[in-house]
């Protein structure tokens, strides 16, 4: 699924040392897998470079056999919008539109998502609903502002934005760090449930530790980046 | 169209912000296209004050000292023209009719002509139209006046009232006809002309006044025959101040003015009035363009404060540009994004503005005809205000370029690590 080899990441050409630097990291389609690190370890600049916003200084870095370091940034920006749901860590949603249509928003720059979500449901809106459903946002909060929502309910309606059509990766930036702990390991369970279904691999960041033991695989950044001395 | 739609419910969200700068746009519009409108229609009434005349002349002075005193009653004409010359030329081959004026004296500060009745036949405004009577007729005696539509409004007169004319101009003339009171007999329809502001009387009345003219007067007026009447309502006083001139065919026109220019006995100045309205409005055309440059500044500073509002929004929705980059949004469409932004304010603003435009003219439109005498058209946009609308659509896309251009580097730079 994710394949890094000799991967290193300069903001500027002209720096001397690189800001992030990964020999290695292999993650297989369908894991869950669990990334943490202290603040400042290059786990959002990872991130960036997964999401197709960066691209490699030097190496490989391929997501689902495509070698991103070789695409444009227009193909990047396409490659992401077919194959990735991104969760930010808070305040996800457009506030100007209803918890429905910022989830149908996830699939509107992808013809392929778009292809997919119908694969599911007669509509896109159907197909959003039913995720809103799936991940515990009752019929009566889908229409309603998102100003009202609770920050856990808003965290549903991101992760049905990244669920929606089915994108093979989904990459959940400390998403449940606004979230007290009850909230937290039931969030964590319904991506885990969403993303079986959708077959989706996830790639959660969090620097809380405590959340380790509910993945199947954990990696520390500190262990697999070299460190510039 | 995802686009689109993003664009207005984003506008929607933040409606306040997103209405006062549609509105002042609007309001911009609105200024920017009556005081357009009023220009066209104010260019179009005032070259409409007086046609179908061929010629003006009057003592030499200058053209449009003359066209100025004869048909607006704007200064005074020192000399005039002599009687003798008056009837020769009036005799010269082509001349289709001539209508004596004899201006100097006033009414409350308002115009005193002396004129025949040929005015109310051959005198023509606008597109040659006669002038026509409201209430009442014609002078038919010496004691009788016909007033235009705005004298009969502001001195509040109906027919019948008797009037007192002063010599000179001005409230304040010291010396008032009171033996000769006139009675209102006729009170012309609106022409939106200085015709609506002038009292006008035969013109043997004015040398009756001034006790210089053959006091023959209270004959018999049954008679039909209005060759007769003429004679009798013209008088032969010594001078007029000046007389307008219509040709059987325009051809004569330079001819008998070059004759008159050159006319030995008395120093006369003959004008055709079409060409000298347009020297004048000529004059008057830094007014106009201090105008336009005024409701164009006007616009400029609305589609500025466009900007702002745009580009203050800005730096809180970069949230929102990471948000819609993360979901595959590239540079571009937020580029995009922000620019249709524009154009929705820019194309709502113009709309609402040309609804204020037309409320507001349907308001004026009375206020402007009765008290500056412009006549305006409530039609559809000209050719040349659609234009104007236009460039203020181009005005506004471009000025959203800069907020546009900004949201493409912003999503560059910040990627979608949200900073706030």
């Amino acid at each position: 699924m994710i394949n890094i080899h000799r991967l290193s990441f300069k903001w500027h050409t002209q720096q001397t040392i690189p800001t992030l630097t990964i020999p290695s990291l292999v993650i297989e389609p369908g894991e869950h897998v669990f990334l943490h690190g202290p603040s400042g370890c290059g786990k959002s600049t990872l991130l960036s470079l997964l999401a197709g916003i960066n691209k490699p200084s030097s190496g490989s870095l391929c997501v689902l056999n495509t070698n991103l370091a070789h695409l444009s940034n227009r193909k990047r920006d396409a490659f992401r919008s077919d194959h990735i749901g991104y969760i930010f860590q808070n305040f996800n949603l457009l506030p100007y539109l209803s918890p429905l249509e910022n989830v149908m928003l996830g699939c509107q720059f992808s013809k392929s998502r778009q292809q997919k979500a119908l694969q599911q449901s007669s509509s896109l809106e159907q197909e959003a609903a039913r995720l809103l459903s799936a991940l515990g946002l009752t019929t009566e909060h889908h229409q309603q502002s998102v100003a009202n929502l609770s920050i856990g309910q808003q965290q549903r309606v991101a992760a049905a934005r990244a669920f929606i059509g089915s994108p093979e990766l989904i990459i959940a930036d400390e998403p449940t760090s606004a979230l007290d702990a009850n909230n937290r390991s039931a969030f964590i369970e319904l991506l885990f449930a969403q993303a079986n279904i959708a077959g989706s691999t996830l790639v959660f960041v969090s620097h809380d530790e405590s959340l380790q033991t509910l993945f199947n695989r954990s990696i520390s950044l500190m262990d697999i980046t070299e460190q510039a001395v | 169209m995802i686009l689109i739609k993003l664009a207005y419910k984003s506008l929607l969200n933040r409606r306040g912000s997103a209405f006062l700068t549609l509105f002042t746009i609007a309001i911009s519009v609105m200024l920017l296209l009556s005081i357009e409108r009023v220009r066209v229609d104010a260019k179009s009434s005032f070259s409409n004050t007086i046609s179908g005349t061929d010629l003006i002349v009057g003592a030499r002075t200058g053209d449009i000292q003359l066209l100025l005193s004869s048909v607006f009653r704007i200064g005074h004409t020192n000399n005039g023209v002599s009687w003798q010359s008056y009837q020769y030329i009036k005799q010269q081959r082509g001349v289709a009719w001539t209508i004596p004026l004899s201006l100097g004296d006033s009414h409350k500060g308002h115009a005193v002509l002396g004129t025949n009745t040929d005015y109310f036949s051959h005198y023509k405004y606008g597109k040659k139209q006669t002038l026509a009577f409201s209430e009442g007729t014609a002078f038919s005696h010496l004691n009788e006046v016909v007033i235009g539509s705005e004298i009969a409004i502001s001195l509040g007169y109906a027919l019948g009232d008797e009037i007192i004319i002063s010599h000179g101009m001005g409230n304040t003339s010291f010396h008032h006809h009171d033996d000769n009171p006139f009675t209102v007999i006729g009170i012309l329809n609106a022409t939106g002309t200085p015709v609506d502001k002038t009292l006008h009387v035969p013109l043997a009345a004015i040398e009756l006044m001034h006790g210089v003219g053959h006091s023959e007067h209270e004959h018999e007026h049954e008679h039909e025959h209005e060759h007769e009447q003429h004679e009798n309502l013209t008088g032969e006083p010594k001078q007029i101040t000046a007389f307008l001139m219509g040709f059987d065919s325009p051809l004569y026109t330079l001819q008998v003015r070059r004759n008159i220019n050159q006319y030995k006995p008395e120093a006369l100045l003959a004008i055709m009035p079409g060409v000298t309205l347009r020297e004048l409005w000529e004059m008057l055309s830094i007014v106009e363009k201090i105008l336009l440059l005024f409701s164009s500044i006007v616009v400029l500073v609305s589609l500025l404060g466009m900007l702002t509002t745009l580009l203050a929004s800005l730096s809180q929705r970069r949230r929102e540009l990471a948000i819609l980059r993360s979901v595959g949004a590239r540079p571009w469409h937020l580029f995009s994004l922000i620019s249709i932004e524009s154009l929705l304010i820019t194309l709502l603003g113009c709309i609402l503005g040309c609804g204020l435009f037309y409320g507001l003219m349907s308001v004026a439109a009375g206020f402007l005809q009765s008290h500056a005498g412009i006549s305006i058209t409530i039609a559809m946009l000209s050719d040349y205000e659609l234009g104007l609308i236009s460039a203020i659509m181009a005005a506004g896309f471009i000025v959203g370029l800069i907020p546009a251009t900004r949201a493409y580097f912003y999503s560059l730079a910040d990627g979608m690590s949200i900073k706030i």
